[in-house]
C-alpha cells in the first residue's frame, strides 16, 4: 500500500467541498457507465437523489448530485462502480 | 552563560523569551501564570517583540495561537490542569495541522474534587493527542527543553508541550544557567512555514473522506516516531553549543551494576536521586532511570537501560482509572517478552500528597516483597 502524498498541513483548495464540480469527497466511488446499451432505464426510478437522466444521447449520470451509492450499478447491467481517488492522489 | 536564581516559571519565560516569540496567547491561570506575568514584562519593558493575545478562555488561547502558527509566526502558550482540558479539542488541531506550538504546562492535578496541587494527571490526559511531551526534572530542564522545544517542533512541524510540576518547579528557585541570546538565536533559526497565503487563499482543515484520514494519521505518525531520532540529536547540538548537560530522550544514573531500577519523569526524579545515593551508600546496587520524553514513548532507549536489572519500580504521579500509572503502563507493554523483569508500577503524590525519599523508598522495597502484585498498581501514602 502506498502512502499517498498530502500536504502537510491538511488543506483543500477554496471551494473544493462545495461548489466545485470535483465536490465528491463524501463519495468513495462513482458510478460509470460501461455500456450504454446495456443500460437498464429503470434506474432513472431508483437513483434516490435523480442524478441519472435521459436526453437524446441517452443515459446521463450527474456527479454533482450522485452520493455515490451504488444502487444504479447493482440494478442494472453497463454500470460499475469505480474507485473516486486511486493510487497516491492528493489534494482535492 | 551567566547563572541566575529563577523559578521554574521564570525560566520557561525565560526560554520562550530567548527563542524570541511573535505572540503569546494566554488566559490565567494557576499555577501557569507568573510564566505570563513575565512574558507580559518582557513585553512591556520592550526586551522582547511579541503579540500578547488576551482571551476568554484556554480554549481561545490556544486557538490564537494556532491561528498565529498557521500565518507563520513563532507561537507559545502556557497553561495547566484545568485549562489543559478546555484546550483539548485545539491540542488535536494544533497536531493534526502539523504546527510548531510550544506550549508550557505547569502540571497541576485535575478536578474533581478540586486541587491546586502538583500531578501530572493533566499531562497525561493529552497522551494520545499528538503532541510530543517533555518532563523537566528541575529549573535548568526547563529553560533547555523550551528552547529545544522550539527547534524540534518546527523541524518535525509537530507542537511540543514542556511539563514541569506546578509550585514544586513552577514557583521555586533554582539557580539556572541562561544561554547567550546570540548563541540562542543562531541555533534557532526563524524558518517560518506559513500555511495561510493571502495571494495563495486555501481552506484549512477542511472535511477529509476515509480515502485521506487515515493516510494524514500515518504521515503525523511517522513524523512523530521521527521524533525519537530528532530530540536526542537537537540536545546533543544543544549541549554542545551552549556546554549544557540537557537529557536526550532517557538518561541513566547509577545504572552500571544496577539490580534495581527506579523510573521516573519530572520533578519525583530528583527525589529518586537523592534516594539511589542514600541506598548506594549502603550497598545496595540501585539505581534511576529519567524519562524526560514520554511521547513519542522511548520504548526502545528505556529498555536498553534496563537490560541488566532485575527489578523495576515505576514512580507515577498520575493515575490512568482502571489501568494504573501511565508510565508504568507503557514501559509493561515495551517490556512485553522480557520475562526477567518484574516490573512494579507505583501510584504516589497525587493532587500534592507528600512523596518524598521515604515514600520512594517504600515503594522499592514493596517491589522487592513477595506481595507485591505485579499486574496492578500499588498506592503509596493512603
Amino acid at each position: 500500500m502506498a502512502v499517498k502524498n498530502l500536504p502537510i498541513v491538511p488543506s483543500g483548495d477554496p471551494g473544493a467541498l462545495a461548489e466545485a464540480s470535483n465536490a465528491a469527497i463524501q463519495r468513495i466511488k462513482r458510478p460509470e457507465i460501461t455500456d450504454l446499451a446495456k443500460v437498464n432505464p429503470i434506474v432513472l426510478l431508483y437513483c434516490p437523489d435523480g442524478a441519472i437522466s435521459l436526453d437524446e444521447n441517452g443515459i446521463l449520470i450527474s456527479y454533482k448530485l450522485c452520493k455515490g451509492c451504488g444502487i444504479c450499478a447493482k440494478e442494472s447491467e453497463g454500470i460499475v462502480m469505480v474507485p473516486e481517488y486511486t493510487g497516491p492522489k492528493g489534494i482535492f | 552563560m551567566n547563572k541566575v536564581l529563577i523559578t521554574g516559571s521564570e525560566a520557561a519565560a525565560l526560554g520562550a523569551k530567548l527563542a524570541k516569540i511573535e505572540v503569546l496567547g494566554y488566559y490565567p491561570i494557576t499555577p501557569a501564570f507568573p510564566a505570563m506575568e513575565r512574558l507580559s514584562k518582557y513585553i512591556d519593558d520592550e526586551e522582547l517583540n511579541c503579540k500578547f493575545i488576551r482571551v476568554e478562555s484556554d480554549h481561545s488561547a490556544l486557538a490564537a495561537v494556532l491561528g498565529a502558527s498557521l500565518a507563520g509566526a513563532r507561537s507559545y502558550t502556557v497553561t495547566n490542569s484545568q485549562g489543559l482540558l478546555l484546550m483539548t479539542e485545539v491540542a488535536y488541531h494544533a497536531a493534526g495541522l502539523r504546527q510548531p506550538i510550544v506550549m508550557g504546562v505547569a502540571n497541576r492535578a485535575l478536578s474533581a474534587p478540586h486541587s491546586r496541587f502538583p500531578e501530572q494527571g493533566d499531562a497525561v490526559s493529552q497522551g494520545a493527542s499528538g503532541w510530543i511531551q517533555f518532563f523537566c526534572e528541575n529549573n535548568q530542564d526547563i529553560i533547555d527543553n523550551t528552547i529545544q522545544a522550539f527547534r524540534i517542533a518546527e523541524e518535525l512541524r509537530n507542537p511540543v508541550m514542556v511539563n514541569y510540576e506546578g509550585y514544586i518547579q513552577s514557583h521555586t528557585l533554582e539557580e539556572v544557567y541562561v544561554p547567550d541570546q546570540e548563541k540562542v538565536t543562531v541555533f534557532l533559526p526563524l524558518n517560518r512555514q506559513p500555511a495561510l497565503d493571502i495571494t495563495h487563499p486555501r481552506g484549512v482543515n477542511t472535511v477529509t473522506s476515509p480515502e485521506f484520514y487515515t493516510d494524514y494519521k500515518y504521515i503525523q505518525n511517522e513524523a512523530m516516531t521521527e521524533a525519537l531520532n530528532v530530540i536526542p540529536r537537537v540536545a546533543e547540538e544543544y549541549n554542545k553549543e551552549f556546554d549544557a548537560e540537557s537529557c536526550g530522550l532517557v538518561e541513566g544514573y547509577r545504572l552500571e551494576d544496577a539490580e534495581h531500577v527506579l523510573v521516573a519523569m519530572g520533578s519525583i526524579v530528583s527525589t529518586a536521586r537523592i534516594l539511589v545515593d542514600e541506598l548506594r551508600k549502603e550497598g545496595k546496587k540501585i539505581g534511576l532511570l529519567k524519562v524526560k520524553v514520554w511521547r513519542p514513548f522511548p520504548a526502545k532507549a528505556i529498555l536498553d537501560l534496563l537490560q541488566k536489572a532485575r527489578y523495576v519500580t515505576v514512580l507515577d504521579k498520575n493515575i490512568v482509572f482502571g489501568v494504573g500509572g501511565a508510565l508504568a503502563t507503557d514501559i509493561k507493554a515495551a517490556s512485553y517478552g522480557q520475562d526477567n523483569l518484574i516490573i512494579n508500577g507505583v501510584i504516589l503524590g497525587l493532587g500534592g500528597r507528600k512523596c518524598g525519599v521515604d515514600e520512594i523508598k517504600e515503594a522499592v522495597n514493596h517491589t522487592e516483597s513477595s506481595d507485591s502484585d505485579k499486574n496492578r498498581s500499588e498506592w503509596i501514602g493512603l
